[in-house]
């Protein structure tokens, strides 16, 4: 099935071709939203979030760009969007900070192992992908986009909105400042 | 030692080379069928609260209104001045009440 007739069908409302989507995206947006959010659980909970509104949205897609391009737009949004709303709850204090809204623990893990990393570089990994937490967002998703979903200066600058250059720009930038953490060095700002 | 340092940030940072991608967990769609079963429809705002329709309606009121105040403006302003410059009408007003004014002092 061609990505117009996938559309096409979604459209319809066909549940084999949702079911079809699915299946051919879902190890891409998982693997994305893990890289992006740290955590397991939260990174399932955006994937079947970006699926949902996929699903619901199909129709206000024109088709400008890929398919592929739209939706890993959608993830990225939807996971700086839930980091963003979890920083929020951090900041009303203790009590909150150690119990969310809904009872559950706000506080995070303190590493993240990446099943895909090769035993030997699990340390190693699980700093750097602490250090890249606490790059700014524009540098941390490209360098996540880059490194951990293997996309190409093209893909991320059309899923950013953004060009080629400024891509590379990123992703630099993004190495100075965690080489800079690294050797405990003064960082670059945005 | 600084080279040390730069060697440990070397090898820190190489190693997401060779990662190899993280796959959805089992049985997801089956979850996430599962979740959109569970979700509501998507909130529908009743045709009644469209803004078009909401407009529309107020903007046949409001004609409504205009051509009903003018109407009456017209006919009010008919009556105004059909009344006074009609002499007979008063006569015969006068006279079904008995108001001449000879039968007063009568």
């Amino acid at each position: 099935m061609t990505e117009n007739e996938l559309i096409l069908r979604l459209r319809e409302g066909e549940e084999p071709a949702f079911k079809e989507l699915v299946t051919q995206y879902q190890d891409r947006i998982f693997n994305t939203a893990l890289g992006l959010l740290q955590h397991h659980t939260d990174a399932e909970d955006i994937a079947q979030e970006v699926f949902i509104q996929v699903y619901r949205s199909i129709h206000q897609f024109k088709g400008d760009s890929l398919l592929s391009t739209w939706i890993y737009r959608i993830t990225v949004t939807k996971s700086l969007d839930f980091l963003r709303g979890k920083k929020r709850k951090k900041r009303l204090g203790f009590m909150r900070a150690l119990f969310g809204d809904d009872n559950q623990p706000a506080f995070e893990p303190p590493d993240f192992n990446h099943p895909g990393v090769q035993h030997e570089k699990k340390e190693d990994a699980a700093l750097l992908l602490q250090l890249v937490n606490q790059l700014p967002e524009n540098q941390r998703t490209a360098f996540i986009l880059n490194k951990i979903e293997e996309l190409n200066y093209r893909e991320i600058a059309d899923i950013l909105k953004t060009t080629e250059s400024a891509v590379d720009s990123l992703l630099q930038r993004a190495k100075q400042n965690l080489r800079k953490k690294l050797t405990g060095k003064k960082n670059d700002p945005g | 030692m600084e080279q040390d340092n730069i060697n440990r940030a070397d090898r820190i940072l190489k190693s997401l080379d060779g990662l190899q991608k993280a796959g959805a967990p089992d049985f997801f769609y089956t979850r996430l069928s599962g979740k959109m079963q569970q979700l509501e429809p998507e909130p529908r705002r009743s045709f009644l609260l469209r803004p078009v329709f909401v407009t529309a309606v107020l903007s046949v009121v409001l004609v409504l209104n205009v051509i009903l105040l003018t109407q009456m403006n017209d006919q009010s302003g008919s009556k105004a001045t059909v009344q006074p410059t009609s002499p007979a009408t008063i006569e015969s007003f006068a006279k079904a009440y008995d108001m001449n004014t000879e039968s007063l002092y009568e």
